[in-house]
């Protein structure tokens, strides 16, 4: 077998292994919660008592029975929320699109305009253009996202002093706007702008600066003086040699947040009421729903897992050296 | 510098950009949505922000007030709550009697009626309402507890639905069941109702009889309604009615003090002390129907009387119970944790319910020296260290639990401690979420806990809550919580619960219930600490002719405007400022509302212009250099 394939596999099954494990720790986990959650969704209504031993007669089958029945399908459309009352796999479904339309814009934003300015902050270190860029993306990177969403939603949204508010305060769509015309369309452009705003300058400052880092690390080699004294444009050996070399830590970054668009960014869902998967898991939790939670957190592991996965195969692609 | 410089050109180009393409007629036709009114006669659309989005359309599965709003603008009831007063009315029922030997009661139902889709709604549909309550096993779960005594339901004709009772039942004008259309409903059957949406999908409105229909629906955004042509109060003034959900507090108050929405509900004190302020809008503080209590463990118990659980016996003292709501200086609860926003607690059931609200004559006041005094008197005498001595001579030490879910309840238990510790209590606090303490109290194991009641404006599930038959019951070993949380049994207290349950006459019932507050004040197992109001905001200039229900409460302020027992609002409520605020506002100011997808379709086109400019100039850029290069 040749070593890439065996790398390969072994990243495969590492991944399986993960997954597995997964599957039945969420089982558990949320089954160790303690409390009495149809003594909590049945409290102030009048629910007769027959009609509560039934409720809880459901969540009390034997934990054994429970398990198998997860394990023989754990995306089984029969297991319905608590909290909404419709199986949780359709209303996962409901939400997927919002999230990761969101998180997927901000994400290929922020990569690019995050690597573009790491590799400009590292080629002119010291430099103005360094100093302002890596400060604005320490302060980017040290801000909480509820905090500048709000700032943002304050300033742009509401509309300060002489700024009108121009953009919606929460919501994917003016209610009463067919999304599939023109105009719904360019209304979810609209109203994506500050949550993807948020979620782009909170981004880009990991990428920016792992890209400053990686390319200061190239940028001492030895071949980048080979390159200069073949008297190479500066631009050339910027681009030809140095950033491809230091490309391989961002690219994995990239890969591995790709695991995240799924579950998304729950603070500037919340912010914006934006109505993704974060809002869901919200929802869940004040419930609490154990089978929506259970279905979501698989779910968000399985984005993780699988972006992992996927990081190794890229890197090993890219790095010659990651697969002997 | 440069930075700025930059922003300031993207805003410009924005604003160019929207003041260009706003001349630009042409963009105007694409705002038609499909299922929209003729455009001339269309007022609203009325929108309603609120924080927690509806859980189900489906009114055998919702649980969250905001979904029976839902329901009683979808659907009529026989009955509904006055504005002024909470006192039955006519609904779908134009009035009822009871029959003289107490047995049957009859419902004269309006005649002429149809529900939305034309189909004739009659008695039947009523009666077919209840029996599937009635016969219901699911069904049972959000209105088994009207029906408890309705033993049949019959519609002899058209107009009349007899109702069969197996014992006489003051709730007989109450019956909060929700009158659904036979024709539509019968189609699902007991197991597919558990997880029927009613959610309307080929843009036909959901069936129904209530003053607004509901169009559409997205989960987790917002709720859209369209006023009902033929409902029986007259076509309501605003022909769209929308709901949307924000799920930040903050955000809500934004998107009122921004015209996003025209009334907000359920806001946070912080929120609504922000906005109050600002000139077009008008804060709503209403006097609620909740309580919030400090509830004392006062000898748990299963149902049938054996001991359960390891409170503290000194809470079984009556004279310990009442030195701790001496305790409580409830005007600073109010203050500090409510910011002002409530009234200090007194019995259970809260003053807007003037006709069966108790107010003690002696109330607990703030009263230290006294709470000693009957703590000294019950055995638990101050030691020299300053600390209260339990019986066996160590310090007397009681468990506190608040809530994860309620910053209220977590600042609530932090002066209560405080307080108690004044007395030479010692107290060990605890925060859980709230199912756990559900557990704890069903169990017996804690000795004094917060938490908090909504109450409807019939008093008997409330009052049940405190009979001797509500403590813990045990199935197969394990230990279920009744509603009772406080394990309160008290022999005249059930007498008086079991008599008000066959009162039919309101006045007589009224003082029975009277009766059984001042045993809770006095016997103590809460100490109501307040009773927080419902804080609402409303744009002045997007509508009036709101109503509050009630006109007054005891206290005497108004309450809530909407979100009430009723859809008095959507029936009363004129589009514009009201006349006195200056009717030339009026017109102007429905450009929020009404224009807000124009802006939207403008602003979109704006955003997507400038990231296509944006990547045409970086593009442009990278293919000069790209040029250099060579």
């Amino acid at each position: 077998m040749r070593p890439g394939t065996r790398y390969a596999l072994r990243s495969v099954a590492s991944g399986l292994g993960t997954l597995l494990f997964v599957v039945i720790f969420n089982f558990f986990l949320f089954r160790m919660l303690p409390g009495d959650p149809i003594g909590l969704y049945t409290r102030g209504r009048n629910v007769p008592p027959e009609q509560i031993e039934a409720l809880r007669a459901e969540l009390d089958r034997p934990l054994v029975e429970q398990f198998l029945g997860y394990l023989a399908n754990p995306f089984s459309s029969t297991i319905n929320s608590a909290r909404f009352n419709q199986p949780v796999w359709t209303l996962i479904g409901e939400r997927v699109g919002a999230t990761l339309l969101l998180v997927g814009t901000a994400i290929v934003l922020a990569s690019i305009v995050g690597t573009w300015l790491g590799i400009r902050s590292a080629w002119q270190r010291g430099q103005r253009f360094d100093n302002v860029s890596t400060g604005l993306t320490l302060t980017l990177y040290s801000m909480p996202e509820f905090w500048l969403g709000m700032i943002l939603l304050i300033v742009f949204g509401v509309g300060v002093g002489f700024l009108p508010g121009m953009f919606p305060i929460g919501g994917i769509i003016t209610p009463g706007v067919d999304p599939s015309s023109l105009a719904g369309i360019l209304d979810i452009a609209w109203h994506m702008v500050l949550p993807v705003t948020t979620l782009t300058a909170v981004y880009l400052a990991e990428y920016a600066l792992v890209m400053r880092a990686s390319l200061l690390d190239e940028m001492g080699q030895d071949y980048l003086v080979v390159a200069r004294a073949k008297g190479l444009m500066d631009k050339v050996v910027r681009r030809r040699h140095a950033v491809p070399n230091a490309m391989l830590p961002t690219i994995t970054l990239i890969f591995m947040n790709l695991g995240f668009v799924i579950s998304g960014a729950i603070t500037v869902e919340t912010v914006f009421s934006w109505p993704g998967l974060g809002l869901l898991s919200y929802d869940a939790l004040r419930g609490p729903d154990i089978a929506l939670l259970q279905a979501i957190f698989l779910l968000f592991s399985i984005g993780v897992i699988l972006a992992n996965v996927a990081a190794d195969l890229v890197y090993a692609v890219l790095d010659p050296r990651v697969r002997a | 510098m440069h930075t700025r410089a930059l922003r300031r050109t993207g805003a410009a180009l924005l604003a160019a950009a929207a003041v260009a393409l706003t001349g630009a007629p042409g963009i105007a036709p694409a705002e038609e949505s499909p299922s929209a009114v003729p455009a001339a006669a269309a007022t609203g659309p009325y929108t309603v922000g609120m924080t927690t989005d509806v859980d189900s359309l489906n009114p055998f599965t919702g649980i969250v007030a905001e979904s029976f709003e839902m329901y009683q603008l979808m659907y009529p009831t026989l009955t509904t709550s006055s504005a002024e007063d909470f006192s039955p009315v006519p609904d779908l029922a134009e009035s009822w009697t009871e029959s003289a030997d107490q047995t049957t009661w009859t419902y004269r139902i309006r005649p002429d009626l149809t529900w939305s889709d034309g189909t004739p709604l009659t008695a039947r549909d009523a009666a077919y309402s209840f029996n599937r309550v009635i016969d219901g096993d699911y069904e049972q779960t959000n209105y088994g507890g009207y029906v408890a005594n309705i033993t049949r339901a019959e519609a002899p004709d058209d107009t009349t639905l007899v109702l069969t009772v197996s014992k006489p039942t003051p709730l007989m004008d109450r019956l909060a069941v929700y009158i659904l259309p036979e024709h539509v409903w019968r189609e699902i059957d007991g197991k597919e109702v558990r997880s029927f949406p009613n959610e309307p999908t080929d843009g036909q409105p959901i069936v129904g009889a209530g003053p607004y229909l509901l169009v559409e629906r997205q989960k987790g955004q917002f709720l859209r309604f369209q006023a009902n042509p033929t409902h029986w109060r007259g076509k309501p003034a605003f022909d769209e009615l929308v709901f949307r959900v924000y799920e930040n507090d903050d955000a809500l108050g934004q998107a009122l003090r921004k015209g996003e929405v025209d009334f907000a509900h359920d806001m946070q004190a912080n929120v609504f002390d922000a906005i109050s302020g600002d000139s077009v809008i008008t804060p709503i503080e209403a006097a609620n129907y909740d309580f919030s209590e400090i509830g004392f463990n006062t000898g748990a118990a299963l149902a049938d009387g054996t001991p359960i659980g390891d409170g503290h016996p000194a809470l079984r003292d009556t004279r310990v119970r009442q030195a701790l709501n001496w305790a409580i200086d409830r005007q600073v609860l109010v203050d500090k944790v409510l910011a002002g926003h409530g009234t200090p607690g007194s019995t259970v059931i809260p003053p807007l319910y003037t006709t069966l609200h108790l107010k003690p004559a002696n109330p607990y006041t703030y009263d230290p020296a006294r709470a000693g005094q009957l703590l000294d008197e019950a055995g638990y005498p101050l030691g020299a260290d300053g600390k209260r001595q339990d019986t066996d001579g160590t310090p007397l030490t009681l468990r506190l639990l608040g809530r994860q879910e309620s910053q209220e309840s977590q600042q609530t238990v932090q002066f209560v401690q405080g307080w108690l510790e004044d007395l030479g209590i010692t107290v060990e606090t605890k925060i859980v979420s709230e199912d756990t303490l559900i557990e704890l109290n069903g169990q017996g194991n804690f000795d004094i806990f917060e938490w908090g009641w909504g109450v409807e404006p019939d008093p008997d599930y409330q009052l049940s809550t405190f009979t001797c038959a509500q403590r813990s019951s045990e199935d197969d070993g394990t230990i279920y919580a009744g509603l009772s949380d406080s394990h309160f049994c008290n022999e005249e207290y059930d007498r008086l619960y079991a008599e008000q349950a066959t009162q039919t006459d309101p006045v007589q019932r009224a003082e029975t219930v009277r009766q059984m507050q001042q045993i809770l004040y006095d016997e103590a197992p809460y100490a109501v600490t307040y009773y927080p109001d419902m804080l609402q905001a409303r744009r002045t200039d997007a509508a009036h002719a709101l109503v509050a229900q009630p006109t007054t409460s005891a206290d005497g302020r108004p309450g809530r405007q909407l979100f009430q027992f009723g859809t008095w609002t959507y029936d009363a409520i004129q589009p514009g400022a009201a006349p006195a605020d200056g009717a030339s506002d009026a017109a102007g100011t429905q450009d929020t509302s009404a224009g807000g997808v124009s802006p939207a379709v403008i602003g979109g086109a704006a955003a997507l212009a400038v990231l296509g400019i944006a990547a045409a100039v970086l593009l442009g850029r990278r293919r000069r250099s790209d040029e250099d290069v060579e």
